[in-house]
């Protein structure tokens, strides 16, 4: 009896299956679901029915926008943090860095319940009383809060990555700290970015956690929008997942493209 | 390097050691699997703060020794000793009547649900995509008095099983099922206003009056009230606050409906289950003013808030304000002392609005198939022993809900006495009867008569008469509210607002398909085989 060649392909066969089962079928269920009427019969009607209807087009417009929001900031804080620790010379900055990871450590509910909390106790101070209002000020908070350490990780193990040569050339053809930044730094981190970007912007969509525990369930983003769809239609709500899906697929595929391939390695995490 | 070594394989076998004992589990006689699904915290757990354990502590026992099992446990074992059979229950939850619907829909099997009214109506009358009917009706002999292990028939206040008889009242179409065939009651309550009686708000001419004051005067329109703006809370789910909003639009007419009408009830009912496009149109600008108003849109935070006086009024089902209530009262324990910390404790209140609110009632049904599966004895089994007035006890003592059962011997009526009531001189007799049989009542203070735990878990006569039990939304009107809260839940965006936005975000991506391809159109070509390199 001869057995199968045990080969590198071979490996992949968990991976193969699991994507088989867990990320193509549930997609094409998700698209026959969305263009099915109650009857199963194939029908437009849900496409445009969402194409037409302001609210559905207001809330992902609006998650969009919360999306964006949250990215920007994270990548603003994050950035001057990951350079800063990826340049210095620090003994410890590993120490550092765990800080910040941290917090990925604790559970997530823990987490933005406390930022509940700390929120409300502030809001009692008569000069923050705005704050029990700004549900979008604190939604935005709470994902940021959430997704920072994604935002940090890839972009410091890029710029660590960058050699040091290139730096002492830049200097030595007389380029100035900006100069050597714009020209050397950022494009070099672009792939760190276009990772942290991805993986912050995403999820930041959907986590209707953070909008219904911070934003009081006023917020309405689009992952909340699906989850109250398929409480009763799920055609609907499976028609919302695709224009969804769409979406994520233009930002990555747009995104992806600032980088060449080589450059990406490690820094997807 | 052998530590490690070690350590991982100690590891690993500690993994697979759980792993084991399952698969030896299987290989004992085999059980009966009965699978129950139920709202989330609706059972009694065991442990610190159950029934059992405070009953014991009340005794003298020390807190270590106690043992205290969840009623789960107990039931398996009950059910040995009474069948001899072995049962094993599969406990599982959810968080709504809708969630439990889809679960079934997927064709995930339980024995066993525990829906609310409108839902139990909704699978009684619905079929399953292949045709088969979602519930199974319960056996005769289930009803009958005569069997002494029928503790369900026999512990269940009469008012109850009428209201299962007569689907409470609800014009339901000529033929329908009643409930009593699929279902045997759970728990039972009414929906209002849980809020704290010493808060004070302005009232907008510059007066501050007490909450129930308020309460009583503004009723259902509290909700979109500014002055209790960020101080209230509605639920969020769009049955319940559906139902608040048709009480904010319609006060006035429910006000003036005649009670003693003989189709008072009828003509409120009506008012509470309205879908159609008229009143829509007239609730729907209502929400968007609640929803302005309100603290927050929540499940489960309401009450956590209530007692941490972070909001003053909280829109609950009646047994979760018991809850509340109960948690307010028990305040903080001072670790030395051992006594309740001085102002650490807040007395909460419970209010019906005056217009009319919503009875509901929770009740157990079976599904489809539990005889061919063999678990429809097991299954009405457990609904009769949690219908013992001592499992009864445990349950809503556990979660503040108000059981169905009343008592053969009115152990119920006693259990409230124990709870709720005083002696003679000390208060007034609160009369029961509607639920208990003919003169059964309590004694107890006012505050408890009109205002808390007993109020809540037992509204006299007349608050419940001018109470509305849902119907389910058919076909198209279930559209149609959906429609409608999403609505209220969105922001909406102006249309210039929205073109912006697109316009900003094309240009964006513009601008990065430029960037990606920076004029080349080489886009479309094959990729150079493996091993060339482009050369730019």
């Amino acid at each position: 009896m001869k057995f199968p060649r045990f080969t590198r392909k071979t490996l992949c066969i968990p991976y193969a299956v699991f994507l088989i089962f867990f990320v193509i079928v549930p997609m094409l269920v998700i698209l026959f679901y969305a263009f099915t009427d109650d009857e199963m019969h194939v029908s437009f009607e849900n496409f445009i029915k969402f194409f037409s209807d302001p609210t559905k087009l207001s809330t992902i417009v609006y998650s969009l926008v919360i999306a964006l929001v949250t990215t920007v900031v994270c990548l603003v804080i994050a950035y001057p943090v990951a350079y800063i620790l990826a340049r210095s010379k620090l003994k410890k900055k590993f120490v550092i860095l765990m800080l910040f990871v941290l917090p990925m450590w604790i559970n997530f509910v823990l987490r933005v319940n406390a930022l509940r909390e700390i929120f409300n106790l502030l809001s009692r101070s008569p000069a923050l009383e705005w704050l029990a209002d700004a549900n979008y000020f604190k939604t935005v908070f709470g994902m940021v809060f959430d997704f920072l350490p994604f935002m940090i990780l890839p972009l410091y193990t890029t710029i660590t990555k960058i050699d040091n040569s290139l730096y002492e050339a830049s200097a030595d053809l007389g380029g100035s700290a900006l100069t050597t930044f714009s020209r050397v730094t950022l494009p070099l981190s672009m792939p760190g970015i276009m990772s942290g970007v991805t993986m912050v912007f995403l999820p930041s969509m959907t986590n209707y956690v953070v909008s219904d525990m911070l934003g009081n369930a006023k917020v309405t983003i689009i992952g909340k929008f699906i989850y109250d769809y398929f409480g009763n239609d799920w055609h609907m709500g499976s028609m919302i997942a695709l224009v969804l899906l769409v979406v994520v697929f233009l930002s990555t595929w747009l995104s992806g493209g600032f980088t060449s391939e080589e450059n990406v390695r490690g820094a997807n995490l | 390097m052998k530590f490690r070594q070690i350590a991982s394989v100690a590891l690993s076998a500690a993994l697979l050691l759980p792993t084991l004992s399952l698969l030896s589990g299987c290989g004992g006689e085999p059980a009966i699997t009965l699978r129950v699904y139920n709202w989330e915290e609706y059972i009694d757990d065991g442990g610190e703060g159950s029934y059992v354990y405070d009953l014991a502590l009340e005794e003298g026992a020390d807190e270590d020794d106690i043992v205290a099992p969840s009623i789960l446990e107990d039931f398996e074992q009950w059910y040995f000793d009474t069948y001899h059979e072995k049962v094993k229950v599969v406990y599982s939850t959810f968080g709504t009547n809708e969630d439990m619907y889809n679960e079934l829909k997927l064709g995930n099997e339980y024995d066993l649900l525990c829906p609310s009214d409108y839902m139990i109506m909704k699978l009684a009358n619905e079929t399953k995509e292949d045709g088969t009917p979602y519930l199974e009706k319960y056996d005769e002999s289930f009803f009958d008095k005569s069997d002494p292990l029928n503790y369900y028939i026999r512990n269940v206040s009469p008012y109850i099983q009428e209201k299962f008889e007569t689907n409470a009242g609800l014009n339901t179409p000529e033929g329908s099922p009643r409930w009593s065939e699929y279902a045997a009651g759970y728990m039972w309550g009414t929906t209002g206003f849980v809020y704290n009686p010493e808060a004070k708000v302005e009232d907008g001419t510059g007066n501050f009056v007490e909450l129930g004051k308020f309460l009583e005067e503004h009723g259902w329109q509290t909700f979109v009230h500014p002055a209790v703006r960020n101080k209230i809370t509605a639920k969020d789910n769009v049955r319940d606050t559906y139902f608040a909003a048709l009480g904010v639009a319609f006060e006035e007419e429910l006000l003036a409906l005649d009670r003693s009408a003989d189709d008072y009830i009828e003509r409120l009912t009506a008012y509470f289950n309205a879908t159609d496009e008229k009143t829509i149109d007239r609730v729907e600008p209502k929400l968007m003013d609640i929803k302005k108003n309100i603290y927050s849109f929540e499940t489960d935070t309401g009450k956590a808030d209530m007692v941490s006086g972070k909001i003053y009024i909280n829109y609950a089902w009646s047994g979760d304000a018991v809850y509340a209530l109960d948690e307010g009262e028990a305040g903080e324990i001072d670790e030395k002392t051992g006594e309740i910390k001085e102002g650490s404790q807040i007395f909460l209140d419970y209010y019906v609005p005056e217009a009319g609110s919503n009875l509901w009632f929770d009740g157990w049904v079976m599904t489809n198939g539990v005889t061919e599966r063999g678990t429809k004895k097991a299954a009405q089994a457990f609904v009769n022993y949690m219908s013992m007035p001592e499992s009864a006890k445990r349950n809503s003592y556990y979660i503040g809900y108000t059981s169905v059962i009343a008592g053969e011997n009115r152990e119920m009526l006693d259990y409230t006495d124990w709870l709720y009531g005083v002696d003679e001189e000390e208060g007034e007799y609160y009369d029961l009867s509607y639920f208990f049989g003919s003169e059964a009542g309590i004694y107890a203070e006012e505050e408890q008569r009109t205002s808390r735990q007993l109020f809540a878990q037992f509204p006299p006569e007349d608050v419940i008469a001018r109470c509305a039990v849902m119907d389910y939304y058919r076909e198209d009107a279930s559209e149609r509210i959906n429609e409608l809260w999403s609505r209220v839940k969105a922001e909406m965006l102006d249309a210039w607002a929205i073109i912006v936005i697109c316009v900003t975000v094309a240009a964006i991506a513009l601008f990065t398909v430029f960037v990606k391809f920076g004029g080349k159109i080489d886009f479309f070509r094959p990729k150079p085989k493996k091993g060339y390199h482009k050369v730019n």
